[in-house]
């Protein structure tokens, strides 16, 4: 008959390396499926700590279940009680502290990756976009429009973002946006991409039948490339 | 097989099903405190209106919108309701005093008065229905004012047949010193009322 | 109106009364309706129709099954016949009770289960037919089925979280726990019940009205545009909150006045603390969706604007009063499955429950902190930049008493002498689960993460693994352990045992892929997706059938062991809690006499106390129901 305190040292012992190898196994991967932004490279950081801080959280319950429903089952034939214990003022402590520190820990992490996220007012290149049922109008700086997204790398872009109907929500995944459209009133993103190439955005908010096709296209390009696009882009707006 | 036992004993006590004096009694209060946590619920219904009425108001700037014509209606009519209203609270806590002492006659000529009161209040608030230079469609002035207005209002066509359906009780001689929840059940939910509408009567009217 | 067995059933107040009611209420509803609009022309609309025939119909109802006729006597001013009242509790062994207006809240209680029971599998319905869609790649039944029956299925599945558990379980054990005869307010209890099935049919039948494709969420401005399903659900979502609201009433005036000598508030069952909590969130919040829901109505029907932006409405002004309920709603779903696996585990650990005081003191502050996360439902909707690090404080914080499950849960686990009955196996599952689903909701809480996350698949999962989590693995542990005392006869426990594995191992194969789903970007509410991710999907679909049919093995085994499983013991698990000292099932007035309480219900592993006199053996002539 195991004392408690072995109970406790062998418990203790498996979770401690459950955790660590876990731990070191997440912390060297890549959440999001494309990185193309500062801001996708603060999300996915905040992925990864996520992770690898829920892994001693995890195992603590998942040992203390397991290791229970192996060594605490009862005997065929015994009909006995545990002992009485009610409780336990220092361990109530320590979980109720712990817990706390974490989850503050965490919310410190967020909310100072959220500050990184949204960053400043400037930028320096503009794009108004619209939803409608069910595509996307973008409209740049010269005053031509188009379908497509068309963004500078490593520039501050400014996204304002209208609705003409019902509520959208703009997502660019590889550049880590997400912004709804809102019918009344006009909501912001910003986001310096990083690297170029050609991605998919798609509407992320339902919005009616339409919905699962409102998906679009964006290209991060070098401003040499991006100008030329824009002098080919005829300068009347669409026929609604 | 374990020894424990539950953590009780078992007494000689109550085995009928409940309707000795003291249960009534019991089952009385009872109702009481299931009347107050009604009125709580139906406080958060009306916290959903005014929320939605600050929140539209602040987003639009002057008020009336400029875009919907209409004007902030006047405040003598209101005024004058928001006197019936209080009146009538008054007069029928007045009711339940006289219900506690047992005097029916008394009763009877306070809950009247209520009712008198409260049907004018309707009456008053229906005329300014029927001449308010806006209405219901004429954008967010219109539908949170009579939105909110008119929930009051059904508050307190419902309170006045509550009232009235106590007043028959009343009449019936069903009410005496002892027995007189549904008196008090029915104040509380008038006094109840009466508190929305001073806030409704401020904030919608005045401020 | 006489309860006399010879007149015909249509004069009798019951189901069959009930029916013809709603029918004529309808007529009556939608007639004067037409009537009006043939005369003065009114230019009503099919919406309109729908409102006063739904109106008519519920009223219809309640009246044909006799809801009110002793509330109708007593403002009539007549004396109520009390020997007609007391009938009114039914007798043992009358199963026509079931059908009935009966006011035992034993019976309200069995009704509340098998009725969400049935909504159980109406919504998986529903989910079949999702999942048939997203099973591959391409369309199957088309986006207006899909996202009518992603509707359906969430606005079913949502409602028998509601009230499965307090409704269903907690009807009948409360007021048994606590040591009353009934709850406080028995004819309320039983309209409560009576007031759900004109709007579950209501939701039932949305297809047949054009469905809706806005989701149980009902955002405007889609929900304010066509489609009369949509109608159909506002209006019986906000039934169903007034049914809730009648029911926490009961449930709070129980509690706080109707307790047994002795039974002080610490010395209560975790359940019941737990019930009493889910109560409170009930009576408070439902109103602000009810009101919520009324405007869009308004704007719908009768021209505001509340959510018109073009008439200064303000549409994110709907997200706040929606989610300002539906943030607590989640712990009404939740907290009573939290509260019945918390009461199984000192049962089958055979230790007192651990930290039980903490536990209390967790239920309340999940409670209170309950109102104060809403908005992180709705990081990216545009709302003021304020509100995002606050709400996302408050979010994390309340993990801290959502966490405290655990401690209580694994330190009554810890050391113990665990019996795996079924029940402890549905109480293991719900901590893998409900573990998952409360560390994946972290990378909700963050709004860095939740940018990405937000509308994906991943939040799916996670709601997933939270509320099955929490409420159908509760509803499952609870029903399996208190089966025994509610109907008198055992379930077979090999049969059993097999539907948990079946069950579980399903729904873990079914949402632990939708984690990864949704970080490699695939939307909610859509019918189709990316190629790629097609052999994931079907892998999903085909273990969410699994799902459905492992609770067709639960709903044969239940019937099976009722009709002909051996006879149940007052006691056969040795718990100590007041509904095992009476028989199974328990007398119509639950006790013969009255309890005096002297401690908690978890005094195990303490020297034993005096034998209990056996003057709560079965008297003779009690049969099962």
């Amino acid at each position: 008959m195991m004392s408690q305190r072995r109970h406790l040292l062998i418990a203790g012992l498996i979770w401690a390396v459950l955790s660590i190898v876990s731990m070191v196994l997440m912390a060297g991967i890549q959440v999001l499926p494309e990185i193309a932004s500062k801001e996708a490279v603060v999300e996915d950081r905040t992925f990864v700590l996520l992770t690898v801080v829920s892994m001693p959280v995890l195992w603590f319950v998942v040992v203390g279940m397991a290791y229970s429903a192996i060594r605490f089952r009862s005997r065929p034939g015994d009909d006995g009680d545990g002992p009485p214990m009610h409780g336990h003022v220092g361990v109530q402590t320590a979980w109720l502290l712990v817990t706390l520190v974490m989850v503050l820990g965490l919310f410190a992490y967020g909310a100072v990756g959220l500050v990184e996220i949204r960053g400043t007012q400037q930028a320096d290149y503009e794009v108004h976009v619209k939803g409608q049922q069910w595509e996307w109008h973008f409209t740049y700086p010269n005053g031509a429009t188009s379908t497509e997204l068309h963004v500078p790398v490593d520039q501050r872009v400014h996204l304002l973002i209208e609705s003409e109907d019902v509520i959208h929500s703009l997502w660019l995944p590889a550049l880590g946006v997400k912004q709804d459209a809102v019918p009344g009133r006009v909501t912001e993103a910003y986001t310096t991409p990083t690297v170029t190439g050609t991605y998919g955005g798609r509407c992320a908010e339902l919005c009616g039948f339409g919905h699962t096709d409102m998906t679009l296209t964006f290209v991060v390009s070098d401003q040499p490339d991006l100008q030329a696009w824009l002098d080919h882009l005829p300068k009347e707006p669409p026929s609604q | 097989m374990s020894a424990q036992g539950p953590a009780t004993a078992v007494s000689a006590g109550h085995g009928s099903l409940g309707h000795g004096p003291e249960d009534v009694a019991r089952s009385r209060s009872n109702m009481l405190f299931g009347v107050r946590l009604g009125i709580a619920s139906e406080v958060m219904l009306f916290g959903a209106l005014f929320a939605a009425y600050f929140v539209i108001r602040s987003d639009a700037g002057a008020w009336p919108p400029p875009e919907f014509g209409g004007e902030r209606p006047e405040i003598l009519l209101p005024g004058i309701n928001t006197l019936l209203l209080v009146s009538s609270s008054v007069t029928m806590q007045l009711g339940v005093w006289a219900a506690t002492r047992g005097d029916r006659g008394r009763l009877l000529r306070w809950m009247g008065i209520t009712l008198l009161l409260g049907f004018a209040f309707l009456c008053i608030q229906a005329y300014e229905y029927l001449n308010n230079g806006f209405g219901l469609r004429d954008g967010v002035f219109g539908s949170t004012f009579y939105t909110l207005t008119g929930f009051h209002g059904a508050h307190v066509l419902i309170g006045l047949a509550f009232i009235a359906v106590m007043a028959n009780r009343a009449r019936r001689g069903l009410v005496s010193a002892e027995h007189h929840t549904g008196i008090e059940a029915a104040s509380y939910y008038w006094h109840f009322v009466d508190v929305v509408w001073l806030f409704l009567f401020s904030t919608v009217y005045v401020f | 109106m006489s309860l006399d067995r010879r007149s015909s059933p249509l004069l009798r107040p019951g189901l069959l009364r009930a029916v013809v009611g709603a029918a004529l209420g309808a007529a009556i509803g939608a007639g004067v309706l037409m009537l009006a609009n043939a005369t003065i022309k009114l230019n009503a609309q099919p919406g309109h129709l729908l409102g006063l025939g739904y109106i008519g119909a519920f009223f219809g109802f309640l009246l044909g099954i006799g809801a009110f006729r002793f509330w109708l006597t007593w403002a009539s001013g007549r004396q109520v016949d009390e020997a007609e009242e007391h009938a009114a509790h039914g007798t043992a062994g009358d199963w026509t009770r079931y059908l009935r207006f009966t006011t035992d809240h034993k019976v309200i209680g069995v009704q509340y289960l098998v009725t969400a029971f049935v909504m159980f599998m109406a919504a998986g319905i529903g989910a079949m037919f999702m999942r048939l869609e997203l099973a591959q790649p391409g369309l199957l039944i088309g986006k207006e089925a899909y996202n009518t029956a992603m509707s359906t299925h969430g606005a079913m599945m949502i409602t028998v979280a509601l009230i499965s558990i307090i409704g269903g379980l907690g009807n009948y054990l409360v007021p048994i726990m606590v040591g009353a005869r009934d709850m406080a307010f028995p004819k309320a209890n039983a309209l409560s019940y009576w007031m759900l099935p004109i709007p579950v049919l209501m939701v039932a039948i949305n297809p047949l009205l054009g469905g809706f494709d806005t989701g149980w969420t009902a955002y405007p401005p889609l929900s304010q545009q066509a489609n009369l399903g949509q109608q159909a659900y506002l209006m019986a979502f906000v039934t169903v909150g007034f049914s809730s609201i009648l029911s926490s009433i009961n449930f709070l005036t129980t509690v706080f006045r109707m307790r047994a000598p002795g039974m002080t508030l610490m010395r209560m069952p975790i359940f019941v603390w737990a019930l009493t909590v889910t109560a409170t969130l009930g009576l408070i919040a439902t109103s602000v969706v009810a009101g919520a829901f009324t405007m869009v109505l308004f704007d719908r029907l009768i021209g505001t604007s509340f959510f018109r932006a073009t008439r200064g409405g303000d549409v994110i002004l709907f997200q706040h009063l929606f989610w300002f309920y539906s943030h607590p709603a989640v712990y009404i779903m939740a907290v009573p499955g939290l509260g019945a696996v918390l009461e199984i585990v000192p049962v089958f650990a055979r230790k007192p429950l651990f930290a039980y005081p903490i536990a209390v003191l967790a239920f309340i502050m999940i409670g209170v902190m309950s109102f104060m996360v809403w908005a992180h439902h709705m990081f990216v909707s545009g709302m003021a930049e304020y509100f995002h690090i606050p709400i996302m404080l408050t979010t994390e914080l309340i993990s801290v008493p959502t966490g405290v499950v655990f401690l209580a849960a694994i330190g009554t686990i810890w050391m113990g002498r665990i019996r795996f009955r079924v029940p402890m196996l549905w109480v293991f599952g719900f901590l893998w689960a409900f573990l998952v689903g409360g560390i994946t909701g972290v990378y909700l809480a963050d709004v860095p993460t939740d940018i990405a996350l937000s509308d994906t698949f991943f939040v799916v999962a996670h709601f997933h693994y939270t509320i099955i989590g929490s409420t159908i693995f509760g509803l499952f542990a609870g029903t399996y352990y208190w089966f025994p005392k509610i109907t008198g006869r055992m379930y077979d426990e090999r049969l059993g045992r097999i539907q948990f594995w079946w069950f579980a191992i399903a729904f873990n194969l079914t949402f632990l892929p939708m984690f990864w789903l949704g970080i490699e970007g695939m939307r909610r509410r859509v019918a189709d997706y990316p190629a790629e991710l097609g052999g994931v999907n079907l892998f999903v679909s085909v273990m969410a059938v699994n799902i459905a049919l492992s609770v067709g093995l639960f709903v044969y085994l239940m019937v099976r062991a009722w009709m002909r499983g051996p006879r149940a013991e007052a006691n056969p698990w040795e718990a100590q809690t007041l509904e095992w000292q009476c028989t199974s099932p328990p007398p119509v007035e639950n006790f013969e006499h009255i309890p005096v309480v002297t401690g908690t219900p978890y005094q195990y592993g303490s020297p034993p106390m005096a034998a209990i006199p056996p003057s709560t053996a079965p008297a003779p002539g009690h049969p099962a129901p």
